[in-house]
């Protein structure tokens, strides 16, 4: 095992223990807090892919501001104060169907033999990915900037409530 | 020096955990950070086949970017619905709102 | 001769005419029915005359004239499917053509005084209009599917006018039995049609089936069943047994509609059809005449001892006109066209001048039972005079129009069939002679039975005499034809048999040993009615005792209607209800309202599946893709 390896594990762990700690809190701000922790993991995983830019805006969108607003959003529809149980009566059979997705996706994913180098994971500098973004894909860096705003102006209607509310 | 299953691999255990929270989960809420989940694992996903398997145009990567971006506009919109719900029928889990039934 | 179309086109406009415009018309637009009729009368004149122009002396040029109707390809035949309207003149068109308009225009003419008054007046005469044209179309056709056309609008017709008061339970019965009980037989003449068609030539004219017939083009036992089978539509129209239960019911129309139906249209289409087709019968099995002649014989027989029965002075002359429809069949059956059509031409006038007469009674008297009237001679001289002619014309008495054609039937029996047949026909001549002269007896001579019918009794007005004397008239001398010095006189190549045949035919024969049979035959009959039946008919009243079950039989009409009932009763209902059964368990409640249900209560059950909550969803896209990924690493390990 390398200390790659060994890095990689150790920050694999992280990350799944934040999902778990998402789907089985008891608590929602735990839940939230999870969801941090697993958001951060990843982003050392990119970081492990070596791809850094990735790494830095999963850390600025996911970590910052996503976060942030889950937390404001539980914050305004006082989640805690919730009556009931926090899960659904699908418990048994939602674990058994994650068990068996997650059985035929690893035995999908070892059984395969994927074409070339599965060893090394190739660097890719910031530079490249720039270039790249804007002259490829330019078009739909383009729409989804106009998908961002659209998103942005119908969250703003729908949350602002109609007029004399 | 990672063999690229490892990623899969962690990929395919974060989505089925966000499944699993989907399915069970009653809060609108959290119902949506599970999702984030099976995003994330998702973007592992594309962003280790592009690194791995072809760097010459690495456009998993690219995907991986958007759908960080996707992403972000979709918890703003989400939330702004669970928000809406909140306020007209004091109700944040999913469950409750069954009106689109028979 | 290309104008022949008109004769049915004229009545069948008045009858388009009188439909839409009859109730604003002055009369109810009784003249333009009579005239129409009367038009197509004097057309056939000249019709006749262009077809003896043509004659070069052996044979006739036949008129045909024809116009496409339907014309399209038959799918993966090539050939080409063509039905035409067309029409064709020949000496037994000319003989219908002429009785069915004379007959028509004198019952037309009686008509207006006879139905004055009835509530349906117009009504009256549009259908009338149609009942000539279609009889007129149907021996007009120079193709079977047109002569079909017609066939079913003279069946429609005689329903409407048996139907005719129809607020009348039993009229109303009547008009279904008519109609439903011919069209058993239409079935049949149907379907003979398609088989000669299917076989046959690619054509539906008659001309060019009858050639491709005699040049063997049919399979012999082929042949003979579609032949049969026409001749099953021919028993139903003309009413031969067994199908001959409705004519004497036919009896609750207007006794005008009933003489139209016996004398000229109607009943004789089946005579036409045969006399038509009878070289198809030629060439066929021997059997299909055999049949014609047994069916025939069988009419005959039972109709005439039905005859004896009856006491509804209509009915017995229903059952007369059977026995005289019967002769025309043992005629054709003996292959003499040319002695049935005489028949039928002399039958046409005297059957209905018996018809009118009758009609003349019951519209003077109120009353139809025979037994209830007598003596009406006094009161009614002109119809007791042309009434006796009709009788003694009908029961073959020398030199009254019918003897000469019953004679000519005669000598063919004689000549071309065995001895039992002729010995039957004689026999039938005695009875024929019986129950003639008893109605005459008993309705017109000695003591009335009933004193009020007796002073109500009245002769006709101008319009009900005239065409009585006419018809009269043609009842005596109408036989006169046979002779060839008349056709000659006339202006026509010969007698009745020299004018439909030509050269082929034979000359007519006075067989002075037939004729003195059957006179003295007819004749005693008739003085043995005479004697039976005169002042109080004690003598019929002892001899009526004496057979009381054979009486019983005959009034009962040999129970034929009560077999029918019955069949119909048990068998065909119980054959219907099995049906129906079916229908109504399977078809409807399992099939239509099965499928009904199934989509209802699947539906009904299946909605609960729509909880509207979001985690079922979740998890039913959950089970779809995890079943999708099994099956696929299923396929691909």
């Amino acid at each position: 095992m390398t200390y790659e390896e060994a890095i990689f594990y150790v920050i694999a762990a992280v990350t799944v223990a934040g999902g778990l700690g998402v789907v089985i809190a008891r608590n929602v701000i735990h839940s939230a807090l999870f969801l941090i922790m697993a958001l951060l993991g990843v982003a050392a995983v990119y970081v492990l892919l070596a791809s850094e830019f990735l790494a830095i805006v999963q850390v600025l969108v996911y970590g910052g501001a996503v976060t942030i607003l889950i937390l404001f959003a539980m914050m305004l529809t006082r989640v805690r104060d919730t009556a009931g149980p926090m899960d659904g009566p699908q418990r048994p059979i939602a674990a058994l169907a994650a068990t068996i997705f997650l059985g035929t996706t690893v035995l999908a994913v070892t059984q395969t033999e994927w074409r070339g180098n599965t060893e090394e994971a190739t660097v890719i500098s910031i530079y490249e990915i720039g270039e790249v973004l804007f002259t490829t894909w330019a078009m739909p860096f383009e729409i989804a900037s106009l998908v961002l705003m659209v998103s942005l102006i119908g969250a703003i209607v729908l949350a602002r409530g109609e007029e004399g509310e | 020096m990672i063999p690229i299953d490892n990623f899969l691999v962690l990929s395919a255990i974060l989505f089925s955990l966000g499944m699993y929270g989907v399915l069970v989960r009653r809060n609108a809420v959290l119902i949506l950070m599970s999702v984030e989940l099976m995003l994330q694992a998702v973007a592992i996903n594309f962003v280790a086949f592009a690194v791995y398997l072809n760097p010459e145009t690495f456009t998993g990567l690219i995907f991986g970017i958007f759908v960080i971006v996707i992403a972000a506009a979709e918890v703003g919109l989400a939330l702004a619905i669970i928000l809406r719900l909140f306020r007209n029928r004091q109700i944040s889990n999913v469950d409750e709102a069954d009106l689109m039934k028979w | 001769m290309d104008q022949a179309w008109l004769i049915p086109a004229i009545p069948a406009a008045a009858f388009a005419i009188l439909l839409i415009f009859g109730p604003y018309l002055p009369r109810k637009g009784d003249w333009l029915a009579i005239a129409a009729i009367g038009a197509s009368f004097i057309l056939v004149f000249p019709v006749l005359a262009d077809l003896l122009d043509q004659a070069d002396g052996t044979t006739y040029v036949a008129g045909e004239k024809a116009w496409e109707w339907i014309s399209f390809d038959l799918a993966g035949v090539g050939e080409k499917f063509e039905i035409e309207i067309g029409f064709y003149v020949d000496p037994i068109t000319i003989v219908m053509l002429a009785v069915v308009t004379l007959v028509a225009l004198m019952v037309q003419v009686y008509s207006i005084a006879y139905m004055k008054g009835d509530s349906r007046y117009g009504w009256y005469f549009t259908v009338m209009s149609l009942f000539a044209a279609s009889m007129l179309l149907l021996v007009l056709s120079n193709n079977l599917l047109l002569l079909y056309a017609g066939w079913e609008a003279v069946g429609f017709c005689s329903f409407l006018l048996i139907g005719f008061w129809w607020e009348k339970r039993s009229a109303a019965e009547a008009a279904k039995k008519a109609f439903i009980t011919t069209r058993i037989g239409d079935v049949g003449l149907l379907i003979g049609i398609i088989m000669l068609w299917l076989e046959g030539p690619n054509t539906f004219n008659i001309q060019e089936i009858i050639t491709f017939a005699e040049e063997g083009g049919y399979d012999n036992t082929y042949l003979t069943g579609a032949v049969l089978l026409m001749f099953m539509g021919a028993l139903g129209k003309s009413g031969q047994f067994p199908l001959h239960v409705w004519l004497p019911d036919a009896m609750e129309g207007p006794t005008p509609v009933s003489a139209l139906i016996h004398a000229a249209t109607m009943v004789v289409a089946g005579v036409y059809l045969v006399a038509r087709m009878l070289p198809l019968f030629e060439v066929a099995d021997p059997i299909a005449l055999d049949v014609v002649l047994v069916v025939g014989l069988t009419t005959v027989m039972i109709s005439a001892t039905m005859g004896l029965a009856a006491t509804d002075i209509k009915r017995v002359i229903a059952y007369s006109t059977l026995n005289s429809l019967g002769l025309m069949f043992v005629a054709l059956g003996s292959s003499a066209v040319a002695a049935a059509m005489l028949y039928l031409f002399v039958h046409g006038f005297f059957k209905a001048l018996l018809f009118l007469g009758a009609g003349s009674v019951i519209h003077a008297t109120k009353e139809q039972d025979m037994n209830r009237l007598g003596g009406l001679a006094a009161k009614m001289p002109i119809t007791a005079a042309v009434f006796a002619i009709g009788t003694l014309a009908m029961i073959g008495i020398i030199p009254l129009s019918g003897f000469w054609a019953k004679d000519e039937v005669l000598v063919f029996a004689k000549e071309e069939q065995n001895i039992i047949v002729y010995l039957v026909l004689l026999s039938s001549l005695v009875i024929t002679g019986l129950y003639m002269t008893r109605l005459f007896v008993r309705t017109f001579l000695f003591a009335p039975r009933e004193q009020a019918a007796y002073d109500h009794a009245h002769e006709g007005g101008l319009l009900i005499t005239v065409p009585l004397l006419i018809l009269g008239l043609l009842a005596t001398v109408g036989g006169f034809v046979v002779f060839d010095e008349v056709g000659e006189a006339l202006g026509f190549p010969g007698g009745f048999a020299q004018f439909v045949f030509l050269n082929e035919a034979h000359e007519f024969e006075f067989h002075l040993d037939t004729a003195i049979t059957s006179s003295v035959l007819a004749g005693g009959g008739a003085v043995a009615g005479w004697i039976l039946w005169q002042n109080k008919a004690e003598l019929a009243a002892r001899i009526r005792d004496r057979f009381a079950p054979v009486s019983t039989l005959l009034s009962n009409r040999y129970y034929i209607d009560e077999i029918y009932q019955f069949v119909i009763d048990r068998i065909v209902l119980g054959l219907g209800s099995i049906i129906a059964w079916f229908d109504r368990v399977v078809v409807n409640d399992g099939g239509v309202d099965g499928s009904a249900k199934l989509g209802y209560f699947t539906g009904f059950e299946a909605k609960f599946l729509q909880t509207g909550r979001l985690p079922n969803y979740a998890l039913a896209i959950v089970v779809g893709i995890l079943v999708l990924s099994i099956a696929m690493l299923v396929t691909q390990v």
